[in-house]
């Protein structure tokens, strides 16, 4: 905990024309850029996205003694009572459990106990992946809202929400406080809080995957709106041969088959972005086809496809 | 609530088909979530810029031989749909002397110059070097890449080329695939290519004499070459630190294969010196010397692998080439390369290669006077013996501004031998490959516009 609060500071500086704040948060490197008039107020403002991220960190990480996912998820079988805010989580949890068809569980979270995405080979077993699917599924739990009970060695986890939550938060407080076009980026989750006026766009850099030096990433004009990426390429096991990707299907308890490594998607709020992203990366081998039926932008890494040498001589 | 209810409508309108239904029940959910209204829709568009790639190299061989100066520029337009349109141009202005193939004397030698009008002369115990080496050459490329379905990816392109007394035209295609989730590229490619000679006073006839200023009678006209190139390559993803590749390559080259400037000189068969001519006086060579002539086709097959390993930022880049072609030249390169990250936006690259090959079959050192022509003969250093080692640092580092930036300053040195029968009498006491030292200077700006 010590360690945790020695990283929360912000350190602002000028880049550009515009202002940048930066901070840690969730295990990643944040900032905010925004067109403010100066150091002091970008200082602010930084320091609003900060609190915000860092509140809803402790609020809601896993990783946190005493906070309320862990009071539900030590609650061994008794109902917990839950803040308003936990509850508006939860019932949107619920809806993306019904949307996905029950591809995103927010009970999910314990398949961690054997898939350690950490690059090397171990490959839990079909009967480890069987007991722990024995507490997986959001159909085993009662939630009659503001109450959850669930059965012990059960667990929900915020991890494919929080971070994407805490930018559009962010950004709201942002919007109350100041009409300066700020651009909110936890972790290459990001937001636009308004148009910007001193540029036409924000520019925003989408990298493919193991990208070399010689290809571009692609560049992004954002006026307003939002962008999430789901899918990390360092986070995978390979086992003779075979590329288990860290997207598990909550339905079978094993990694989704041919999901792309990366997708981003843009949409109104990161939310949103985030949600879109993460139902695709499901669908794996029709990651593609489900984006283009929702008809939004959005740019699928399957893996950067090396140059040969050149034909000619 | 508003917001829930056009999302809703849009759902319902959507609603024969389910998956596009999601978006809207997904909107009407997020306004519920974050307790706020109809936000603004989404305005992101694809930067439509162009990726620009520069480099100034500075090529320099030592002992007035040759200088290049080259700028070259790649850029690269990325269209939605992963569609890439990349061009080229490269600009070479080239100086400074070669080595004519013929051997150094005890006494100055005298040589035609290749455009028939004038001579030049080499002192006394030094390596000919023709000094007329002075060409600019002008090089565009243009390729389109696609996906092609979801697995494959197809390339074709066009190369042509001009400079005084040369030009090229090309078209190249590779078509790759992906298999076992993407871990796995194999690829096809192809190239063709159609190149003229025409060097000044008309292209040496192989193996005829030298001659006098103005005599064309040891020339013909325009001549052609043509090139067919296959590479088929597979990549591998072995780990998440490892790719892996490997090529074979075959080219097939037909035409007029000789370099129009090299000769040989023909030497007394006990002495090893050239044999003196008053035929030409002062308007013409004081030795006898032929012209080079080598077979009108070359086969050459080649083997490449290539492994980079990538270790938290740092990149180690290993290749190793074999080459084998029906002229006996069989060549083995190794390249290594490491990057070694400096902070966060600067690097350091040390560079390593060796190379060595051997000599073509006909290669001859000189001809000796009073003996048949062999069928071909060329005394170029290029078909000789030789090793060469090239070792270099690159610095890089982003701009202010995000550009890549980088500088490299390598050096080359090529150390040759005449195998050790094809040397007679005095020329056994000479210098007749002298090593080629030479330093190159790179400057490389990446921007994007």
């Amino acid at each position: 905990m010590a360690a945790r609060q020695k990283q929360r500071h912000v350190r602002v500086g000028e880049d550009n024309g515009s202002w940048r704040g930066r901070f840690e948060a969730m295990a990643s490197p944040c900032e905010l850029l925004c067109e403010a008039t100066g150091r002091a107020e970008a200082q602010r403002l930084t320091e609003i996205v900060a609190n915000e991220a860092w509140r809803i960190e402790d609020k809601f990480s896993r990783y946190l003694p005493g906070n309320i996912v862990d009071q539900i998820n030590s609650a061994g079988g008794r109902a917990v009572e839950v803040d308003p805010e936990t509850a508006q989580l939860i019932d949107f949890g619920v809806t993306l459990y019904q949307l996905s068809e029950r591809r995103f569980d927010i009970t999910s979270g314990v398949l961690r106990r054997i898939w350690r995405f950490d690059g090397s080979s171990n490959i839990p077993t079909a009967a480890q992946v069987d007991e722990v699917m024995n507490d997986v599924g959001w159909h085993r739990v009662t939630w009659e809202s503001p109450s959850i009970t669930m059965a012990a060695g059960m667990e929900i986890d915020f991890g494919g929400i929080g971070k994407e939550f805490a930018v559009d938060r962010a950004a709201a407080l942002l919007r109350e406080e100041t009409s300066v076009s700020c651009l909110v980026n936890l972790g290459g989750d990001l937001a636009v809080t308004s148009r910007p006026k001193q540029r036409n766009t924000w520019k925003v850099g989408i990298e493919a995957v193991n990208r070399p030096a010689d290809m571009p990433a692609s560049l992004l004009n954002l006026q307003i709106g939002a962008l999430a990426t789901s899918g990390d390429a360092r986070r995978f096991l390979v086992k003779e041969g075979v590329r288990y990707s860290h997207i598990l299907d909550p339905m079978t308890g094993w990694p989704v088959q041919d999901a792309p490594r990366s997708i981003t998607v843009a949409a109104d709020t990161c939310t949103q972005a985030g949600m879109l992203s993460t139902l695709a990366m499901l669908q794996g081998k029709g990651a593609e086809t489900f984006l283009e039926a929702q008809d939004v932008s959005y740019w699928c890494d399957r893996g950067y496809l090396p140059e040969l040498d050149s034909v000619a001589p | 609530m508003v917001a829930a209810d056009v999302a809703a409508t849009k759902g319902s309108i959507m609603g024969n088909n389910s998956k596009l239904s999601i978006s809207g029940a997904l909107a009407a959910a997020t306004c519920t979530l974050l307790g706020s209204g109809l936000p603004e829709p989404v305005q992101a568009q694809e930067e439509p810029g162009w990726d620009f790639n520069t480099a100034l190299l500075y090529y320099g061989e030592d002992g007035d031989r040759v200088q290049d100066l080259s700028l070259n520029i790649l850029s690269r337009r990325a269209f939605i749909d992963d569609k890439f349109l990349s061009l080229g141009l490269t600009v070479d202005a080239l100086t400074g002397a070669s080595p004519n193939g013929a051997l150094p004397q005890s006494s100055a030698q005298t040589f035609t110059r290749p455009s028939g009008e004038k001579t030049y002369t080499t002192p006394a115990g030094e390596l000919p070097l023709d000094d007329s080496f002075r060409d600019t050459r002008v090089a565009l490329t243009a390729s389109w890449q696609q996906p092609l379905g979801r697995l494959y990816q197809l390339s074709f392109g066009a190369s042509a080329s001009a400079e005084y007394d040369y030009t090229h035209a090309g078209l190249n295609a590779k078509l790759a695939r992906d298999f076992n989730q993407r871990n796995t590229t194999v690829s096809a490619g192809i190239a063709v290519a159609h190149d003229s000679l025409d060097p000044v006073g008309g292209t040496p006839i192989g193996l005829a004499p030298m001659l006098g200023e103005e005599d064309t009678s040891n020339r013909m006209g325009d001549q052609t070459k043509d090139v067919l190139d296959i590479v088929f390559g597979v990549t591998q993803v072995m780990s998440r630190n490892l790719l892996m590749q490997f090529n074979y390559s075959y080219s097939d080259a037909s035409g007029y294969l000789n370099d129009p400037y090299k000769i040989l000189s023909i030497v007394d068969g006990v002495t090893g010196d050239a044999i003196p001519t008053n035929d030409f006086g002062d308007d013409g060579p004081s030795q006898l010397n032929v012209f080079e002539k080598r077979p009108d086709t070359r086969v050459k097959h080649s083997l490449f692998t290539q492994a980079k390993y990538y270790m938290n930022g740092k990149v180690l880049d290993v290749s190793y080439r074999y080459m084998t072609d029906d002229w006996e030249i069989d060549s083995h390169t190794v390249d290594l390369r490491y990057r070694w990250p400096i902070g966060d936006r600067s690097y350091l690259e040390p560079h390593f290669r060796f190379y060595t090959q051997t000599e073509a079959e006909f290669y001859r050192a000189s001809l000796i006077d009073g003996q048949p022509l062999p069928e071909y003969a060329s005394a170029d250093y290029r078909l000789g013996n030789f090793d060469a080692i090239t070792a270099g640092l690159k610095y890089g580092w982003k701009t202010g501004s995000g550009n890549d930036m980088s500088v490299r300053l390598e050096l080359y040195q090529q150390s040759g031998s005449i195998p050790s029968e094809q040397l007679i009498g005095n020329q056994l006491d000479r210098d007749n490959y002298p090593d080629l030292n030479a330093v190159i200077l790179q400057f490389s700006y990446r921007f994007g516009l």
